[in-house]
């Protein structure tokens, strides 16, 4: 009864008035719950539930499953596999029921492991309650169509460069597909919609009047527009994300984007526009009914769920309780007061852990740490004689500097601007060139003229594999000058000598290299490499914004190697022995090779370390490579070094290759503590390692600094993972064989089109039998005093989020033996020694 | 242009082998005429049936145990079809072109029988080398790509079918054999096109190719019968000769012919029964390169094969140049319009086919197979890169603007153009006097060339404006130089009727207008032109909406077993497509 009177109480203007304010606070909370989602070519991992992060993880997932119907879990039979081959204890089962204060058995829960749960169905939208009454068997789905439309235009609108022609921008997102819709005989031919320009005709222009005009004739109840909007945005989750990287990357210029806000409005036409052509159907009374009792769904969600989160507790347990035994048998860290031969740092990056142990094994001089890969490097790069900026730090952050390549003095003066202009040409030309090849009009003479060449490259891709790796920034620079070139901070117009020792000092501090240097440092960048791969830039160091730390770590040496800046770091009481060379690297880490680089600039009395250092590389190298093999499907060469590295070579150049590494799959831990604390434990490459001596950092600020940087970094890829895996539909891109780039650099398609795919493809995550990636929240291990740590939490909202609402968990390693958990409730619980 | 004064090689071997003239020959001699081509000798004959089989036995052999085992034979097969091929192309230039009769497998009275009768000439074993090249490639690159897919038994077999069937339908010289090989090719890519059999969207692209595919077959098995009943064989060298013997086309001939160009325009997928090729990236990477590189374009060896026939009925031909050229145009100008990179290449091999149906229709049979083997080898490449792309538009980010070209540096270069085409021309000894339908291709290239002398070379410093004349000038050189050697390789398949000036006034008019409309696009991407017909070719012209629903609407296509996740409200319960790589 209800219902039918709200229905026919005609809109009053009243209600218009009073909409509009809450209204806006409806659409901008909607559109903060959308993670952004970053280019190809800057793909950087982020955790696409960062929007729900103030609700607990329980909460979020139920909202997810009630409004798109997304799991964040994994299905009760992969526990139950879990479970019976005993990679989860009872005992874990046990200790997450009691942690969780449930009453429930473990006996009840294994038995609850044979039925999936019954979670209710996600609330409908205007697309869901017509598509209800076709026969889809036969029909094409509304959803799906709308799906589509959106995606096509959206690709047409943010195109970054794969068309030659694009639409009128003008106005916006939503004019543009107004217009472009006016003529569109898709709605009728494909889906039978008659008179669809003619009812888009009458279509507010403007996206904050139509989404007004849609809510009055759709009837959602005002407190649930909120939710009704996200729901919205996440049938259309990967342009939506696409739209809220425009507004991250607008607010981190201090400015704002608003296509996220036209992008709603769109689909909200969509739902307006079936609502009128099918008026019959009471749509708008379904839609009110529906969602006038969403929060009772999404209660209903919650409780469904409550015995698997125990589940993935109890599996979390599982993975921490023999690292938490191994933690607290730390040996004495006496052996390191023998100051090293070489300390190596490198990017925290769980794919470091691996080699860091394998270097450590070829030569007890080595001492390795563990810090951000851009090695606070606040920087960007522009490749010498191009027009690409890019930056080269985390995305959190906006960059301070550019950085170019410059040529060194002794080569002439004008050498760099030779260089730089050949380069200029030399692109031109290419685009020229391809024009030509791909023109509308030249294509034709092209294929017949030139075609019959692809014989030779086909020819060479299938046996050479392409040959040697080449990168983007090398190409249009020839072979001899690349050695020539280095990134420097400008010479003039960059950062003074003041500037340069405040960076040079913040790095060391920061990385707690301020005493008892080796003579030889290394900073080890890191990337990857792979051929025909449009994730390519996912292997490469997220905290460099998805490139190779390779200019990160050349400036940093640079810096600390300039002997002003030395002077300087000495007047401040930080004082780096003469004796100290700092040199950059870049670790491979598909190969597991190391390349040195500038060490022609390095004086002569460091030359026999650097040739012991480079045979310790070659052979924690070769001992890395063995570790891998297996994982690669390559175990039979394991004993076989040539052979191994041939096999692994291969695959950077293979265009075949659609596993050429893993990434960080399997990230499952944090540790922030010296290395002395983990370095007698096999981590298996699961391990972010963050070296961090609180007795060194006397206010803390470099603890509150890694808890809010690093720690959420951290958080971004290791939830990045498991979104990708328990929900890829949404979360993570699909199948690789299916991908078809858009845009140019945006994003991809699983085939032909759809909605764009955000996250991880399926073959970095699974290798056709398994998982490769186990979905555990991160284990994060502090070593540092309790009270500080509690302080880092009562001040970021952030953190505290991230730790009461269960998106992580920390641990706290005591100097000592001792290893505290904390608790969402903000207690700190020993655990206990076996 | 016209071959009578060039002494091919198929004309040479041909009167070595059976000098007899045929205009001399009356219809009834001809059905009891022995043999048009030399029967090869049996080594040459087994190398030629090798290939068909040596796929067949990849796909068949039900290995048991690993699908690596499974994989290995493929690829051993493929590389020995490679093999095979070579061989006999050396062969063929060292012994001349042949045939081996084989048996006959069922007669029809009249109509003559079905032979398994296959030929190795200037057609079939280039052919026969770009799909075993191709195939070769394909399967190299499928293993690694397709690791631990699911159905890797499924996709192999789909795969060699294919292939086996590619190879027959270019080998064959019975029509009718040539047919089933033709049905046979649609159908094993029928399997690998919907590979992923609860893609909705891959289902219906298949649907729709499978539609257009028994359309074009009935086409062609009614060419092929009315053919039989006319000259009494179904042999093709037989057919030809007997057709040449007759002294004009007779009725059911001409309608003959219009049924071969409606066939291979089907099967090129050109407008408006384009849409399944666009969209069949529904299918692996490796899938859609074969699909452009090594089946779209058999329409084409159908009209050069059988050239002669079609090109003696200036309907037919003036139905090729029509459909060819505007498919050629709109589907480039759509293509400007993509926003994927696969999508994006599929349109191009729409237009890149009718481009190749249109030279068939102006009777270019040697440009029509430089362009089809060519296309095949660029747009093989094209696909299986495709990943690509994010490096190239790196390297487009990297690239400093392009400075805004003059109307009369335009002029300039277009000026340019046409003098260098026309000085390569005459390096190889063309004349356009003797062939008008060369003026239509040499207008083409030389508006191609224009953008690249227009915009770099006329505006850079002496030595790379040098450098821009050079490579134009190669570019024409090359081109000019492929069409004498593919004109001397081809040899009497190339006779054709001289097609109307009407058509070559027709073809000029049509890329003169792609030209405009492209520069005009460029120039003024804000202009009325380009702002007005945007939308239409971004929705290319919704021809493939009304095929799509015609087709629905004749013979709807059924949905997947298990729907794609996203589609059903309750999606969280059947949401993990984990494990279901």
């Amino acid at each position: 009864m209800n219902t039918l009177a709200e229905s026919l109480t005609p809109t009053l203007d009243t209600t218009a008035t009073r909409l509009l304010p809450t209204l806006d606070v409806a659409i901008d909370a909607a559109c903060a719950r959308i993670a952004p989602t970053w280019p190809l070519d800057r793909f950087i991992a982020v955790n696409p539930y960062w929007g729900q992060l103030e609700r607990p993880i329980a909460a979020a997932a139920a909202q997810l499953a009630g409004l798109s119907g997304s799991p964040m879990l994994m299905p009760r039979s992969w526990y139950k596999q879990r479970f019976e081959a005993g990679h989860i204890g009872r005992q874990h089962v046990q200790a997450a029921i009691t942690a969780a204060g449930a009453q429930v058995s473990v006996d009840a829960l294994v038995h609850g492991l044979s039925t999936e749960p019954a979670i209710p169905a996600r609330l409908p939208l205007a697309t869901d309650i017509v598509d209800a009454g076709r026969d889809l068997g036969h029909v094409m789905a509304w959803r799906d169509y709308i799906t589509h439309h959106i995606s096509q235009t959206c690709g047409a609108y943010f195109d970054q460069g794969q068309a030659d022609w694009g639409p009128d921008h003008s106005g916006g997102l939503y004019p543009s597909w107004l217009r472009q819709s006016a003529h569109d005989f898709s709605p009728a031919m494909l889906m039978g919609y008659s008179g669809f320009t003619q009812r888009l005709a009458t279509l507010p222009t403007e996206p904050m009047a139509l989404i007004d005009t849609a809510l009055r004739a759709l009837r959602v109840p005002t407190e649930a527009h909120e939710a009704y909007f996200t729901a919205l945005l996440m049938s259309i989750n990967g342009w939506a994300s696409w739209c809220a990287y425009q507004r991250w990357q607008a607010r981190l210029a201090k400015g704002d984007d608003v296509q996220i806000v036209h992008l709603l409005a769109v689909r909200l036409a969509w739902e307006l526009l079936l609502h009128e052509s099918l008026m019959a159907l009471g749509v708008a009374d379904k839609l009110a009914v529906a969602w006038r009792t969403s929060e009772g769904v999404i209660q209903h969600a919650e409780a469904a769920l409550q015995h698997d989160w125990l589940w993935q507790a109890a599996l979390e347990r599982s993975y921490q309780a023999p690292l938490c035994q191994g933690l607290m048998t730390a040996p004495a860290p006496a052996a390191s007061l023998v100051v090293p031969a070489v300390q190596a740092v490198f990017c925290i990056d769980v794919r470091s852990e691996v080699y860091r142990r394998a270097l450590e094994a070829a030569s007890p001089a080595v001492q390795t740490l563990g810090f951000a890969g851009f090695f606070a490097m606040f920087v960007e790069y522009q490749p010498l004689g191009s027009e690409m900026v890019r930056p080269q730090l985390p995305g959190l952050l906006a960059p301070g500097l550019c950085v170019t390549d410059e040529c060194d003095e002794h080569n002439g003066p004008g050498l760099g601007q030779v260089l730089a202009a050949r380069r200029k040409k030399n692109l031109l030309w290419r685009q020229q060139w391809q024009a030509f090849r791909s023109g509308a009009g030249s294509s034709f003479s092209f294929v017949e003229s030139c075609g019959l060449l692809y014989a030779s490259k086909l020819l060479k891709q299938s046996f050479g594999a392409g040959g040697k790796a080449t990168t983007v920034e090398q190409t249009g620079l020839p072979p001899q000058a690349l050695g020539q070139l280095r990134p420097r901070l400008p010479t003039s117009g960059g950062p003074d000598l003041a500037a340069r020792v405040n960076s040079a000092a913040t790095a060391l501090g920061a990385m707690g290299l301020t005493t008892d240097h080796a003579r030889l440092v290394l900073m080890a960048g890191h990337g990857s490499t792979s051929a025909n791969n449009p994730h390519a830039a996912g292997l490469d160091c997220g905290a460099c914004g998805g490139q190779t730390g390779e200019v990160n770590a050349r400036m940093l040496a640079q810096l600390l190697n300039d002997p002003a800046v030395r002077m300087g770091l000495h007047e401040r009481g930080l004082r780096v022995p003469d004796s100290t060379c700092f040199i950059a690297g870049l670790h491979n880490t598909t190969t597991d090779e190391m390349q040195l680089f500038d060490t022609d600039l390095l004086p002569p009395s460091h030359a026999q370390d650097v040739a012991t250092l480079t045979s310790w590389l070659q052979d924690a190298g070769q001992r890395a490579r063995a570790e891998r093999a297996a994982s690669l499907g390559l175990a039979t060469l394991a004993a076989m070094p040539d052979e191994l590295y041939d096999a692994v070579k291969n695959r950077t150049t293979d265009w075949a290759q659609v596993r050429p590494e893993w990434g960080l799959a399997d990230c499952a831990a944090f540790i922030v503590a010296p290395r002395s604390r983990s370095r007698h434990l096999n981590l298996a490459g699961r391990s972010f390692l963050h070296d961090y001596q609180w007795q060194r950092d006397p206010g803390f600020g470099v603890l509150e600094l890694i808890m809010t940087a690093p720690m959420v970094v951290t958080n971004w890829i290791n939830l990045q993972y498991h979104a990708s895996t328990v929900d890829n539909a949404r979360y993570g891109s699909g199948n690789k064989v299916l991908h078809n780039v858009v845009g140019g650099n945006v994003g991809v398609f699983e085939g032909n089109g759809g909605d764009l795919r955000i996250g991880l493809p399926m073959q970095s995550l699974h290798d056709g039998e398994n998982f490769r990636h186990t979905p555990l929240r991160l284990s994060v291990f502090i070593q540092a005093p309790q009270a500080p740590i509690d302080a880092i939490i009562a001040k970021h909202t952030t953190v505290r989020h991230l730790l009461h609402h269960e998106w992580l968990t920390v641990f706290r390693l005591a100097d000592n033996e001792g290893v505290w958990r904390y608790l969402p409730s903000g207690v700190w619980e020993a655990v206990a020694r076996q | 242009m016209k071959k009578e004064q060039n002494v091919t090689i198929n004309e040479f071997y041909l009167c070595k082998t059976a000098r007899y003239s045929l205009t001399q020959r009356n219809h009834d001699d001809i059905t009891n005429m022995q043999t048009l081509l030399q029967e090869l000798p049996v080594g040459r004959s087994a190398l030629l049936a090798a290939v068909p089989l040596l796929y067949l036995l990849a796909a068949l052999w039900s290995w048991p145990g690993a699908v690596n085992a499974r994989w290995r034979l493929a690829r051993l097969c493929a590389a020995a079809a490679v093999g095979a091929g070579v061989v006999s192309f050396i062969w063929l230039l060292a012994g001349g072109a042949g045939l081996v009769r084989g048996p006959v497998l069922l007669t029809l009275g009249n109509f003559g029988a079905l032979h398994l009768s296959l030929r190795s000439d200037a057609l079939g074993a280039l052919m026969l080398l770009l799909v075993s090249f191709i195939g070769w490639v394909i399967v190299g690159y499928s293993q690694p790509y397709l690791s631990g897919e699911r159905g890797q038994p499924r996709y192999i077999r789909g795969l060699m079918l294919t292939l086996a069937a590619v190879s027959l339908l270019v080998l064959s010289n019975n029509l009718l054999l040539l047919v089933l090989a033709w049905t046979g090719t649609s159908l094993a890519l029928h399997g690998l096109l919907t590979f992923f059999h609860t893609r909705p969207q891959a289902l219906v692209a298949a649907h729709k190719k499978f539609i257009a595919s028994r359309v074009a077959d009935v086409c062609l098995l009614a060419a092929v019968v009315l053919m039989g009943q006319q000259l009494g064989t179904l042999e093709i060298d037989q057919a030809i000769a007997a057709a040449k013997a007759l002294p004009a086309m007779t009725g059911p001939l001409q309608a003959a012919a219009l049924l071969l160009a409606l066939s291979a325009l089907l099967k090129c997928a050109q407008l408006p029964v384009h849409g399944w090729l666009i969209q069949v990236m529904e299918a692996p990477t490796p899938v859609s390169a074969l699909l452009h590189a090594g089946v779209v374009n058999l329409g084409g060896v159908l009209l050069i094969r059988l050239g002669s026939l079609v090109g003696d009925v200036p309907a037919a031909q003036a139905l090729l140049v029509v459909v060819g050229s505007i498919t050629a145009v709109v589907a480039a100008l759509v293509m400007m319009t993509r926003i994927s990179i696969k999508v994006s290449l599929a349109w191009s091999t729409c237009a890149q086919m009718g481009f190749m149906m249109m030279q068939c229709g102006l009777g270019l049979y040697d440009l029509a197979l430089l362009h089809l083997v060519a296309h095949s080898l660029y747009k093989a490449y094209a696909f299986l890169g495709a990943g690509c792309a994010v490096e190239q538009n790196r390297l487009q980010q990297m690239t400093p603007a392009a400075q805004p070209v003059s109307a009369g540096r335009w002029l300039l270069g277009a000026v340019l153009g046409m003098g260098l085409v026309a000085a390569a021309a005459l390096v190889w000894g063309f004349s356009p006097a003797k062939a008008p339908a060369l003026w239509a291709l040499g207008g083409i290239v030389s508006l191609a060339l224009t953008p690249l002398l227009a915009g770099s070379v006329l505006k850079a410093s002496f030595g790379w404006r040098l450098v821009g004349l050079a490579v134009a000038f190669a570019i024409a050189l090359a081109y000019f130089g492929l069409h004498a050697v593919f004109g001397r390789w081809l040899g009497v398949s190339s006779v054709g009727a001289v097609p109307s000036m009407a058509l070559v006034a027709w073809v000029l008019g049509c890329f003169a207008l792609l030209f405009v409309v492209q520069g005009a696009v460029r120039a003024r991407p804000q202009g009325a032109l380009a702002r007005g017909l945007y939308p239409w070719l971004f929705a290319g012209l919704y021809l493939d909406e009304l095929f799509t629903r015609l087709t629905f609407r004749l013979w709807p296509a059924r949905a997947p077993t298990t729907p794609g996740t996203l589609s059903k409200p309750a999606a969280l319960a059947n949401a993990h497509t984990s494990g279901d790589l």
